[in-house]
């Protein structure tokens, strides 16, 4: 192979990782690009974002819209709350740590749901570790606004009430699942029977 | 007046002394007067059942005085306590907002005081007052927080002697005895109910408490518990 080939070999390569990494970067911005939930054609089928308009306005005012990478972790257990993700599209982990580092996994969040939000309305330390499985678009309310927020819109209130009661039926149906059946095999037999 | 159990049953929230150091209870005038207008205040004895698990749900109750055991038990009749509701607590608030069947029992063990609501009633009532609804979502993340710490202390745990050790030293940082170098509690619970807590037998946790008179970790007099070596219960809780 001649210097001239191989120089020309050597810039296709180039090339081409420039196209896919420019793909990649693109990718959350292009596959979702809604900056105004008003836009947002996901908006009817969520139980949050399903807002009156007046409501929606003001929330587009707070709220901040990010890509965040696969493995991104929005935040930590123990750590205090800086305010509430809402996820557009793509899915996180939940999961908390022991102080050995065992670690338990407890539900995958999908579209739509709110991150961080009891945490935030208590103002304690997170209880849980949510961690990003898909490159995706989220949206980082701050907590002093939220809180302004849902004081001043009593529909976003009822619904932060309701997606709360969700999050507690499926916490007791994992404590059930844990604490009451001692053995792995019947564990998992509770979790066919459900699926 | 003169009242079974020793209760002063308080009708009205607007008399209600204890009404601001309580969550829910501290509303606004406008809101208290609709929330009057739709309780109904009771009184339960000790070992009264309020719902059952997988009841659809009537309402909320809201505790005015006295305890509540929150459990959760298995088809084969194994039993896990959740938690002690105190005064001041609302209760079978997540599945009246959802309409889903209540997924606990709860049980008073203490002769209580509580103002019931109707479902139909309650949903007006947080509908009309931003400020309840607000309330209301902060409960529920106290329930939610409560709830993650089970699943931790239950998920992550290795031993019953561990689990034993976190709960002795998360009741004896209550009630301002944090401080102290030997902290006293009194156990509200039986060995039975303690097991039923931390997801283990009532042998096992018996067998724990000797051990830890023996080793001088505790001293019992009665139902009172005063710890002597709080560093050694915490080298156990974190082992």
């Amino acid at each position: 192979m001649g210097r001239r080939e191989v120089q020309a070999s050597r810039f296709a390569v180039t090339r081409v990782t420039a196209r896919r990494l420019g793909m990649r970067y693109s990718l959350p911005m292009a596959s979702s690009s809604q900056p105004s939930c008003f836009r947002c054609e996901l908006r009817p089928d969520r139980v949050f974002c399903d807002l009156p308009a007046e409501a929606l306005q003001a929330f587009d005012t707070i709220k901040t819209v990010t890509p965040y990478a696969r493995g991104t972790t929005l935040f930590q257990e123990g750590r205090q709350p800086r305010g509430v993700f809402v996820l557009c599209d793509g899915r996180a982990k939940l999961s908390i740590c022991s102080e050995h580092g065992k670690r338990l996994m407890l539900r995958v969040a999908g579209p739509g749901e709110v991150l961080g939000l009891s945490s935030t309305l208590s103002g304690r330390p997170h209880e849980v570790t949510a961690e990003i499985l898909d490159t995706c678009q989220v949206v980082f309310v701050k907590r002093r606004e939220l809180l302004k927020f849902l004081r001043e819109h009593r529909e976003a209130c009822l619904q932060v009430v309701h997606l709360l009661s969700g999050d507690l039926h499926s916490a007791y149906e994992r404590v059930r699942s844990i604490g009451l059946s001692r053995t792995r095999r019947s564990r998992t037999q509770v979790r066919t029977a459900r699926a | 007046m003169l009242s079974p159990y020793g209760l002063d049953i308080i009708e009205s929230c607007f008399t209600c002394k204890l009404r601001a150091d309580r969550i829910f209870c501290d509303l606004p005038a406008a809101a208290l007067q609709s929330f009057e207008a739709i309780k109904y205040a009771t009184a339960y004895p000790k070992g009264a059942v309020l719902f059952v698990e997988g009841q659809a749900p009537r309402g909320v109750f809201v505790l005015c005085k006295g305890r509540v055991k929150l459990s959760i038990s298995s088809s084969d009749g194994k039993t896990l306590i959740l938690k002690i509701a105190e005064a001041g607590e609302v209760l079978g608030l997540s599945a009246t907002v959802s309409g889903k069947p209540y997924e606990l029992t709860a049980e008073t063990i203490d002769p209580c005081q509580v103002n019931f609501v109707k479902r139909e009633d309650f949903l007006r009532f947080l509908r009309e007052h931003s400020d309840a609804c607000f309330r209301v979502a902060e409960q529920l993340s106290e329930k939610y927080n409560s709830a993650c710490h089970e699943i931790r202390s239950l998920g992550l745990s290795h031993s019953a002697a561990e689990k034993l050790a976190k709960l002795l030293l998360e009741w004896s940082s209550k009630n301002g005895e944090a401080q102290k170098q030997e902290p006293r509690l009194k156990l509200a619970l039986t060995h039975e109910e303690i097991a039923q807590m931390i997801g283990t037998s009532r042998e096992t946790v018996t067998r724990l408490f000797a051990e830890l008179r023996k080793r001088q970790i505790v001293q019992a007099k009665g139902s009172t518990l005063l710890i002597r070596n709080k560093a050694a219960l915490r080298a156990l809780a974190s082992s």
